[in-house]
């Protein structure tokens, strides 16, 4: 079985790729658009800067060779969807050719990765007739296609959910759902293959895959051959439907966009610096910090940067030092912190004056978690010393703890769990297993 | 001149698809658009019956510049559907009618400016030039028609028929004009991203000393023998204002017309594809159909027969199978021609030919041609279009009582040249005004 995947990914850009126009937060159908987008006779696009940067970051991250020249291209076919009639695209010069993705050791060859706009959006309202929003229209697209190398339904979902794990770190890309990603997908069980286009998220991609693999399969026990087509997904019924016999392949006629003009790119595309992605950090925790991959795990999956603000930590203290700390009552108020826009370089302070025993561990933790929740040291105080007793309490009636500790962590959640009853629910349970933990260690 | 005036003269030569009787006498100046620029208080349909109805949201960056300069906006002119003409009788909405004799066509495609630049007291008018719209009218009519290179004026608002050939330009009785308001409408403009990478404007004393005049154009069966009796003393003029005057091959010249009519066409079918009613212009359809089944009708009843024939041309020459051997092979040549007239840029500061090869013809006569006789018509015009030179007609002679012009190319943003030239032609040459009766 070969599968090849043509993803489009919307860019996180503020604008939209060839005008002004906001990409997110629209209340109404038709409200961001503007001549450009809409295609009123008489505008021109404008390239959104942006969005080649972002392009070029994707290209240069999956390991593409960059032209030192791009350009667009028109691509004209009739949909209601598509305002000029023409979308456009890149046809000859796509910003990255030949790369590859790992998925665990197995490379997924990538065959190119280009820039286009979005159309907009039909939706059928029932009495056979259909409303367009052009909202969408114009929105900056990347799209990358890969060669037929995936095997199977799942690892096409897994090599989705990884590459896109590490787009979302690359450029910025926030996970708001499945949305945002379609794909066309290309399989064949035999010889031949059919394209099943636009297909939205995950799930669904799995789900098209596995009904058109057993399809085909179908078809060839029977003794019959695969006709190369394309086909469309019935979300609801998780079908494939194929499409009206067209006679002719569509001809797209590409031309050059003659209002775009060239653009010299390789500077822009040598000067970019790619993020470190997170698996890559969690290798690189293990090596050079020692940690477990259990605790290098925690820390960048809870946020990149936090893992930023341990490795800050080591500079002022040292590994285990930093450790702790981030994995107790730094972790436990990351997320208020984040909300808030926090200045980790405040964390820095506190904790390096802990390291120099300028302040002690109860004065760290009450310090730093005033800082994080936003509150003062005397209202953190209040909270804490009394948390801090009950806890002091448990463990009192439960010493054999402290040992059983010592061989597995899990120990501790006697006493978590019984101040937790205690307490029903006036501290959240993270306060709850930090205090204990730092607790704990530190009467052993 | 007021509002009333404007009716009555619109009655008789039709150089407006629409304008207004409220003139703002007490304006800097008043001007015209070509009715392909977008304006917001008119509506904007490039001669077209598929945008009929097509009220733009903007102005054009051209009109918007000229109304900052305290211009007046008082029409917006016929010319050739979406600029696919020479003699402007490809127009929906009427056809204009040459000030000289009102029995031939003022030219094309932007006809109506032309004889609005013939006609009104005290106007300049925005022309467009693909393949040669603007000196082509202002030849016929009698006035002066300057083509700017391309990229030194904004596209944006401006309807496209081909992005990489298209040019906004002036048309007006008086040289003088010229210098005024090219400053106005040139420059960088980001909603155009074409026109910014020009140099800037300097409007300097730069003066022409040598022209070349290419054999392959002037000799050969092409032009009238009125056309050339008038083109050699011309020559002779300029030599006596100490200008040289030598004749030089330019062997690429004749491939112009194909390779124009290629790209421009191919450019064109697809800049033709959004227009289907719906979203704007023209609204008459029937939407109960299926989608390809309703565009299919509507073009085919509201295009005319050039739009048609052009969309087809042009679809065909990017197709799978043809594109290399017609659009990318056109695109080719063009970079050849450019090279041709710049190895006679080393020497000379202008190419000079006549501007068309007859005088305007009589509308009969138009009727009779096919579209391959009006599109050889081009032939003198089509070259510096091609190669995005800017290039100027000037009024060089009178036979028949109709207008003959003289066109001269310079070299890519040496506009400076071409306008004091003008004015010095200006100087020696009485321009006839068209007899004007109310």
């Amino acid at each position: 079985m070969k599968i090849g995947l043509e993803i489009h990914v919307q860019l996180p850009t503020k604008s939209k790729m060839f005008c002004s126009c906001p990409t997110t937060g629209a209340e109404r159908a038709n409200t961001h658009v503007c001549p450009v987008c809409l295609g009123l006779p008489g505008s021109k696009p404008s390239l959104n800067r942006k969005a080649l940067e972002l392009g070029l970051t994707i290209a240069k991250k999956l390991g593409c060779s960059i032209p030192d020249t791009t350009w667009f291209s028109r691509k004209t076919y009739f949909y209601p969807d598509l305002c000029k009639h023409f979308q456009i695209t890149q046809y000859d010069t796509p910003v990255g050719l030949g790369g590859v993705f790992y998925l665990g050791s197995k490379p997924i060859r990538i065959t190119r990765v280009h820039l286009e706009e979005d159309p907009g959006k039909t939706k059928r309202v029932g009495d056979g007739s259909s409303l367009v929003d052009y909202n969408r229209s114009g929105i900056p697209l990347v799209e990358i296609v890969t060669e037929p190398d995936i095997s199977s339904p799942s690892e096409a979902r897994e090599f989705l959910s990884a590459l896109l794990t590490e787009i979302r770190h690359t450029i910025d890309l926030q996970d708001d759902g499945e949305r945002s990603v379609r794909c066309d997908c290309n399989i064949s069980v035999g010889k031949e293959r059919c394209e099943v286009k636009n297909v939205t998220g995950l799930k669904n991609v799995e789900a098209c895959l596995k009904y058109e693999a057993v399809r085909q399969m179908k078809i060839l026990k029977a003794g019959g051959k695969i006709e190369r087509e394309t086909r469309h997904f019935d979300e609801e019924r998780k079908v494939t439907i194929g499409a009206r016999k067209k006679e002719f392949e569509a001809d797209y006629g590409y031309i050059g966009e003659p209002d775009l003009g060239i653009y010299h790119i390789a500077k822009m595309a040598e000067g970019i610096r790619l993020r470190e992605s997170p698996l890559d950090m969690i290798a690189r925790f293990r090596r050079d910090y020692g940690l477990e991959e259990k605790s290098a795990k925690q820390i960048v999956n809870t946020s990149m940067k936090m893992a930023e603000l341990f490795e800050e930590l080591v500079k002022v203290s040292d590994v285990q030092t930093a450790l702790s700390w981030t994995i107790g009552t730094v972790a436990a108020n990351w997320k208020s912190f984040e909300e808030r826009d926090g200045d980790t370089a405040e964390i820095k302070a506190i904790i390096g004056r802990f390291y120099r025993k300028e302040i002690t561990d109860t004065e760290c933790n009450i310090e730093l978690k005033a800082l994080m929740t936003d509150k003062t040291v005397e209202e953190t105080e209040a909270g804490s010393s009394d948390l801090d007793a009950l806890i002091d309490e448990a463990i009192d009636e439960n010493p054999a703890v402290l040992e059983d500790y010592r061989k597995n962590e899990k120990a501790a959640n006697r006493i978590i769990g019984t101040v937790m009853k205690k307490t029903g629910g006036k501290y959240s349970s993270s306060d709850i297993v930090a205090a204990t933990k730092r607790l704990i260690e530190k009467r052993l | 001149m007021s509002g009333m005036d404007l009716k009555a003269v619109n009655e008789r030569y039709k150089m407006f698809a629409s304008f207004t009787e409220d003139v703002d006498d007490g304006a800097g100046f008043i001007f015209s658009a070509k009715d392909n620029l977008t304006s917001k208080d008119f509506e904007t349909t490039a001669g077209s019956r598929i945008l009929k109805g097509y009220n733009p949201p903007f102005d054009a960056t051209p009109i918007k510049k000229m109304r900052e300069a305290g211009g007046f906006l008082c029409g917006k002119t016929n010319m050739d559907e979406f600029g696919f003409g020479t003699f402007s009788t490809n127009s929906a909405f009427g056809i204009p009618k040459n000030p000289f004799d009102l029995n031939r066509s003022c030219g094309g495609s932007s006809g109506g400016s032309a004889c609005a630049a013939a006609v009104l007291e005290d106007h300049v008018s925005l022309g467009v030039s693909t393949g040669g719209s603007i000196v082509c009218p202002a030849s016929f009519c009698g006035v002066y028609g300057l083509a700017p290179s391309y990229g030194r004026v904004s596209r944006y608002g401006l309807i496209d028929y081909g992005n990489s050939l298209d040019k906004v330009g002036l048309l007006s009785f008086r040289a003088s004009d010229l210098r005024k308001y090219l400053p106005i409408i040139s420059g960088k403009d980001v909603h155009d991203p074409t026109s910014c990478v020009q140099p800037e404007l300097e409007l300097g004393k730069r003066k022409i000393k040598a022209v070349a005049v290419p054999e392959e154009a002037v000799k050969g069966e092409g032009i009238s023998k009125d056309v050339m009796g008038s083109f050699e003393a011309s020559l002779e003029s300029l030599k006596s204002m100490g200008i040289d005057v030598e004749y030089v091959s330019m062997p690429t010249l004749k491939y112009s017309i194909p390779a124009y009519y290629v790209i421009a066409t191919s450019e064109a079918s697809t800049n033709l594809a959004r227009y289907c009613g719906m979203r704007y212009g023209q609204q008459e359809g029937d939407l109960t159909l299926k989608f390809d089944d309703y565009f299919t009708s509507f073009r085919s009843q509201y295009f005319g027969d050039e739009a048609k024939r052009r969309i087809l041309l042009g679809t065909f020459t990017r197709m799978v199978g043809y594109a290399d051997r017609y659009y990318n092979k056109a695109l080719q040549v063009r970079e050849a021609i450019i090279s041709d007239y710049k190895k006679q840029f080393e020497r000379f500061d202008a190419v000079v030919t006549p501007t068309m090869p007859f005088i305007s013809p009589r509308f009969d006569d138009i009727s009779k041609m096919s579209a391959l006789d009006s599109y050889k018509a081009d032939f003198l015009t089509v070259p510096p279009n091609i190669t995005g030179m800017p290039h100027i007609s000037m009024p060089c002679g009178y036979s028949e009582g109709m207008p003959i012009g003289l066109m001269f190319t310079s070299d890519h943003w040496n506009e400076d040249v071409l306008i004091d030239m003008a004015e010095r032609w200006d100087s020696a040459f009485e321009v006839k005004h068209a007899e004007v009766k109310a």
